[in-house]
């Protein structure tokens, strides 16, 4: 809904020729051009990883002394091949996959978590608000990458302990925006109505308060993707995020190919960019969502 | 307003306190502890000799009498043995915090230094070429991995240097020291410079949007004294803000990069004591670090409270 | 007395060139004909923090290496000779050494006017101390003991005055001359507590230990009243731990070190450290850290024997070698295999191991084992392989993983926190398990026992067979070098016909320095025993 009436203000804002779909879009590109390379690369990320067996013809984690540091180009291997001779290309579109997973999942844990917690705790006020707002306070006296590192050690390497892991202590940030836009929506004057007429809190809650929030949500969504995906990153940089045989980029540019830097610098290099460019692509839609979503954070 | 110090310093406290009990419980989450470790290093398994380390350490106390233990020696000033060195824990951590420290203080001068006039040049010519420009170095900022970046940095001073700017000596001097943690402080500046960059952007659109800096453009005040003495002024408030909090926060980053370039500081000690389950260590420099970012939220709040009037102190 | 020690010099440097031709390494070593220069601090990079300064404590050569240069032994392995053997062994502390008849009594006379690093004198008493806090009689005991086995028939030492000490066995143990000899053995002084030993050590040895920073150094500098005459030669050592490994390699590179750690240099970075250090010197010898399989024979899948052959039969070694050192490891049993290795089996031997020849009929038979068993590419047989959460770990766990799909079986790589791999181990709650074993004496004793008796502590698979129990008991009392030979090589094939813990190879390394390193020399067939450091000096 709040999407909806957001473009449509956009667009009439603009003068814009929204006769049709495309139109709209093209638009879109034309105001957005960042937001528009960001979508792009968002895309060919998400694609990548949807369809990663159909995109190579190595599995990711069969070795082969033959094969060990090839060069790029050498024997099929497009980017080359790891110390153990696994193919780097297929390494970094599978590990596309994991990217998203980790990005996606920590994602949606917290903002599940962030939500739920932001938004009653806004709404319903009271002690229960105090508790949160004490318990966030504690969370966020922490940096994150602290917090992720002891939450790693505590739960273990695997994908979902770091998916965990990082979603945990991304929580606080989400329910105290959630939190502060619903005591905004609690004053509005459709909510009062609502109330006027009857209707339980909750259903208000769910019904007028909830809506709302997506589209703070959207903006903080795609900003948090980015930051686990850093996150990851480092964790395994230290030794505590995704464990083989998971093709993580994280861990393919920090162990076991670090070392080679001189030597067999692909290996390093190409991992880092296909985190770079991820990241990079998701910031940059997530600025234009923003842009779009968010009137009272316009640049 | 005496109240509402007195309010928020209270709160402050209350922080603290949970952010003790969830440290040490968290850390007791930890699969092994001490004991394992040290049997680990030694590769052995004997479940006497490791009850009476256990027992030597005070591990097999409740967690209630192993946390009085430690808070009520933390009121005392007394913060323990570390576990690996067997030295005092106060020694292994006071002479690690002043290279971290400057270190941070390095970064974040980088950061301003860069991130607030591009911010300003960025937000005046607003999506002009060198806006878009500045934009989308900001964002890879963003987006690079630190230590990535690091190791590239380091790659290529000693391919086209023969030189490594790593810590592998104590410096001898105030200069040589500065040199050596330029380097290291650029590389984790980098992204705080983004981050004080697209902030500074932002909060000067806003305020470059506010009426009465197009009542003094039309009155005839020239752009840059506008940009510079009206808009910039306005802007700074939550550009100081960020830039409070990002100082207490950059110590995530310095984790990965101290490790990098070998900085014996807090941040890579820290990793270390987690990986050894040295308690006394890493309760003790989270309760440290929380204390900075906590006292920096704090003044932050209290400057704002003092600069800002619209602020309503019953919140 | 003097006389002597310059003749034992002597002949070890005429040994050093033989052997240098004859191994054939790097050539490294032909250089002890110049005269030692005095002087200079030498910078050794390490790559973790040693978990604490006393050696007796410790079992790994992130302390070995920094701290073993405080101490002095018994006696020790020629520091200038690559390979330990009982020929090898010099006088240390023990100016002279000698059985008795019922070859149950080994008396040492020992140096005289030896003082600790503090000024206090040495005498036998520390001798006696050290071995009675090993076997747990002192009151002031270790607070771990890893190598008590080492002594287990070792009654008692009786002092005889200041400078005579004498070990009391209860059988004859030829071997104990050797473990005394390793890195592992130093004599620690009665004057000072475990607890000091740990943080600030006091030996007799070439260097004094001026402070050990947690995480970011170990500094000694040299002893001026050593006992050897014009030793050490170089004024402090000082190693700095750099936990990043790639930080590590550049600076090493980049000239910021003298020596890297200990075989820190992997076959596949020789390549590497060839092109942007070509002058350094690069040693490459074993590891004597076997990669071994632990099998959990005691509950489903691999109580069945026949899955066990299966398996035995499956395992490619050649193709781990190739993968992960380029070919140059070794294919061998629990001892360290030839020509380093002192007790390797001859290749007619190994041929006589399942598994380790013709790997391409051994595979058909496995394939063969696997269809009879019900299992197909279809129907694979899951399990779970167990490792530690660290590279050297993982990455052959990655390899096995795939070898293993060729039989049928879809493996999982399940990754431990390294914390809790032992107890885990102990547990038994694990089905296969990617192990790593390694050895610092090149004695079956000190291997032997360690691993595979039933009441060893560190026998982590709690594998117990009495008849090995007695097999290893029997090559123990053995005085005849090759008859023991012979009684080991039937260990060897009993272990690996149990799958006790099969051996998958074992590896090589590189351990580097710059040409102006002079005198260190490298054992072959141990990493733990040669940092002494009181031979190395700097030609700058």
């Amino acid at each position: 809904m709040a999407i909806a009436g957001d473009h449509q203000a956009e667009l009439n804002k603009a003068g814009a020729n929204v006769s049709s779909r495309w139109g709209s879009v093209a638009f879109y590109i034309r105001r957005y051009p960042l937001g528009a390379i960001g979508a792009l690369i968002f895309a060919v990320f998400v694609l990548t990883a949807i369809f990663a067996p159909l995109l190579t013809g190595f599995d990711p984690t069969s070795t082969n002394a033959k094969a060990s540091l090839a060069r790029p180009g050498a024997a099929g291997h497009h980017l080359g091949a790891d110390f153990m001779g696994r193919d780097m290309f297929s390494r970094i579109i599978y590990g596309a996959r994991i990217s998203l997973a980790v990005g996606i999942g920590s994602t949606l844990l917290s903002c599940i978590f962030g939500v739920t917690i932001g938004l009653t705790s806004g709404y319903f006020g009271g002690w229960y608000d105090l508790i949160v707002q004490r318990v966030i306070d504690i969370m966020q006296s922490l940096p994150l990458l602290v917090m992720a590192l002891v939450m790693a050690a505590s739960l273990g390497p695997s994908l979902s302990n770091t998916i965990i892991a990082i979603a945990i202590p991304s929580i606080p940030n989400i329910a105290r925006i959630i939190r502060s836009n619903t005591l905004q929506l609690r004053e509005m004057p459709y909510v009062e109505a609502a109330r006027a007429v009857g209707m339980g809190e909750l259903s208000i809650a769910i019904r007028h308060v909830l809506p709302n929030t997506i589209a703070p949500l959207i903006v903080l969504g795609t900003a948090q993707l980015g930051s686990a995906i850093l996150t990851e990153a480092s964790l395994s940089f230290l030794g505590l995020g995704i464990p083989e045989p998971h093709p993580s980029w994280g861990r393919m540019l920090s162990e076991s190919a670090a070392e080679y830097v001189r030597t067999a610098p692909w290996l390093v290099i190409f991992p880092g960019i296909a985190i770079s460019l991820a990241v990079f692509g998701t910031n940059l839609l997530g600025d234009a969502l923003r842009d779009i979503l968010d009137p009272r954070q316009r640049t | 307003m005496g109240v509402y110090i007195l309010r928020r310093f209270g709160l402050m406290l209350l922080t603290l306190f949970g952010m003790s009990v969830l440290i040490f419980v968290m850390l007791r989450l930890v699969p092994g502890n001490i004991s394992d470790i040290l049997f680990e290093s030694a590769g052995l398994v004997n479940p006497a000799e490791k009850k009476k380390i256990e027992a030597e350490l005070g591990l097999d106390q409740p967690i209630i009498v192993q946390y009085w233990r430690w808070v009520s020696g933390l009121s005392r000033g007394d913060l323990g043995y570390a576990y690996v060195s067997e030295k005092p824990a106060i020694d292994e951590i006071l002479p690690r915090i002043p290279i971290t420290a400057k270190l941070a203080s390095m970064a974040l001068f980088f950061s301003v230094l860069f991130g607030v006039p591009l911010g300003v040049i960025s937000a005046v010519k607003q999506n002009s070429p060198i806006d878009y420009l500045l934009r989308i170095v900001s964002l890879s900022g963003l987006s690079l991995p630190s230590f990535w970046l690091g190791l590239l940095i380091l790659m290529g001073f000693v391919n086209y240097f023969g030189w490594i700017p790593i810590y592998s000596k104590p410096p001898d001097s105030f200069w040589t020291e500065v040199g050596l943690l330029a380097i290291p402080a650029a590389a984790v500046g980098f992204r705080s410079s983004a981050l004080v960059m697209r902030l500074t952007r932002s909060s000067m659109l806003e305020v470059l949007r506010q009426d009465y800096i197009r009542t003094a453009r039309s009155k005839g005040a020239s752009n840059m004294a506008v940009n510079f003495k009206h808009a910039l002024r306005n802007a700074v408030l939550p550009v100081v803000t960020i830039i409070g909090i990002e100082a207490a926060f950059l110590i995530g980053g310095l984790i990965v990069t101290e490790t990098v370039f070998n900085i014996p500081g807090v941040a890579r000690f820290l990793v270390e004591a987690i990986r050894w389950r040295d308690y006394p260590i890493v309760q003790n420099l989270v309760m440290f670090i929380a204390v900075v970012v906590v006292v920096i939220n704090f003044l932050v709040d209290m400057a704002y409270a003092m600069l800002d009037p619209r602020i309503k102190y019953e919140d | 007395m003097a006389l002597k020690k310059r003749a034992v010099l002597a002949m070890s440097a005429v040994a050093v060139i033989a052997a240098a031709t004859s191994i054939g390494s790097s050539g490294a070593l032909a250089q002890t004909a110049a005269t030692p220069k005095q002087g200079g601090t030498l910078r050794i990079y390490h790559r973790d923090n040693p978990p604490s300064a006393s050696v007796h404590e410790e079992s790994t050569v992130s302390t070995n290496l920094p701290f073993m240069a405080i101490y002095n032994n018994l006696v020790i392995y020629d520091q200038t000779k690559p390979v330990n053997s009982a020929e090898t062994i010099v006088p240390d502390l023990a100016d002279s050494w000698a059985w008795d008849a019922t070859n149950t009594k080994l008396t040492f006379k020992l140096h005289p006017g030896v003082k600790w690093h503090d000024g206090q004198p040495f005498t036998a008493k520390d001798v006696k101390c050290t071995w009675d806090k090993i076997a747990g009689k002192d009151k002031d005991s270790f607070r771990k003991n890893p190598r008590q086995i080492w002594y287990q028939n070792v009654k008692d030492i009786e002092v005889n005055g200041e400078l005579e000490a004498t070990f009391v066995l209860t059988r004859p143990q030829p071997a104990l001359l050797a473990m005394l000899a390793s890195g592992y053995s130093p004599v620690y002084p009665c004057h000072i507590s475990t607890r000091d030993m740990r943080t600030k050590p006091v030996g007799t040895g070439p260097f004094k230990f001026v402070e050990f920073k947690q995480n970011e150094s170990v500094l000694l500098k040299k002893n001026p009243d050593y006992f050897k005459v014009g030793k050490p030669y170089v004024d402090a050592i000082e190693m700095r731990i750099i936990a990043n490994r790639s930080t590590r390699l550049l600076a090493f590179q980049a000239g910021e070190f003298d020596m890297t750690f200990s075989q820190d240099i992997t076959i596949p970075l020789l390549k590497d450290m060839k092109s942007q250090a070509p002058k350094a010197i690069c040693d490459i010898t074993p590891q004597y850290v076997h990669r071994n399989l632990m099998v959990n024979r005691e509950s489903a899948p691999f109580n069945d024997p026949k899955l066990r052959r299966a398996l035995a039969l499956a395992i490619d070694r050649k193709t781990f070698i190739d993968i992960l050192t380029e070919g140059k490891g070794d294919i061998g049993g629990t001892m360290l295999p030839l020509p380093e290795g002192q007790w390797g089996m001859p290749p007619e031997e190994l041929a006589k191991m399942a598994g380790y020849s013709n790997f391409e009929a051994n595979l058909a038979e496995a394939q063969k084992i696997m269809g009879e068993l019900g299992y197909s590419a279809d129907k694979p047989l899951k399990v779970k392989v167990s490792t530690r959460n660290i590279a050297i770990y993982r990455d052959p766990g990655v390899i096995l993983i795939d070898q293993l799909k060729k039989i049928f079986v879809d493996a999982e790589l399940e990754v431990v926190d390294t914390t809790i791999w032992h107890a885990k181990a102990a547990r038994k709650d694990y089905t296969l398990g990617m192990n790593l074993t390694g050895m610092s004496v090149d004695d079956p004793d000190a291997v032997l026992y360690e691993n595979y008796a039933c009441k060893s502590e560190r026998n982590y698979t709690q594998y117990c067979n009495a008849d090995v129990d007695k097999m290893i008991d029997a090559q123990s009392q053995e005085l005849d070098k090759e008859k023991r030979k012979k009684l080991v090589w039937a260990i060897e094939q009993k272990l690996n016909d149990d799958l006790a813990r099969p051996v998958i190879y074992h590896p090589r390394d590189a351990t580097c320095w710059h040409p102006h390193v002079k005198g260190f020399v490298q054992h072959q067939n141990s990493i733990y025993n040669n940092w002494r450091l009181e031979d190395v000096w700097l030609d700058k």
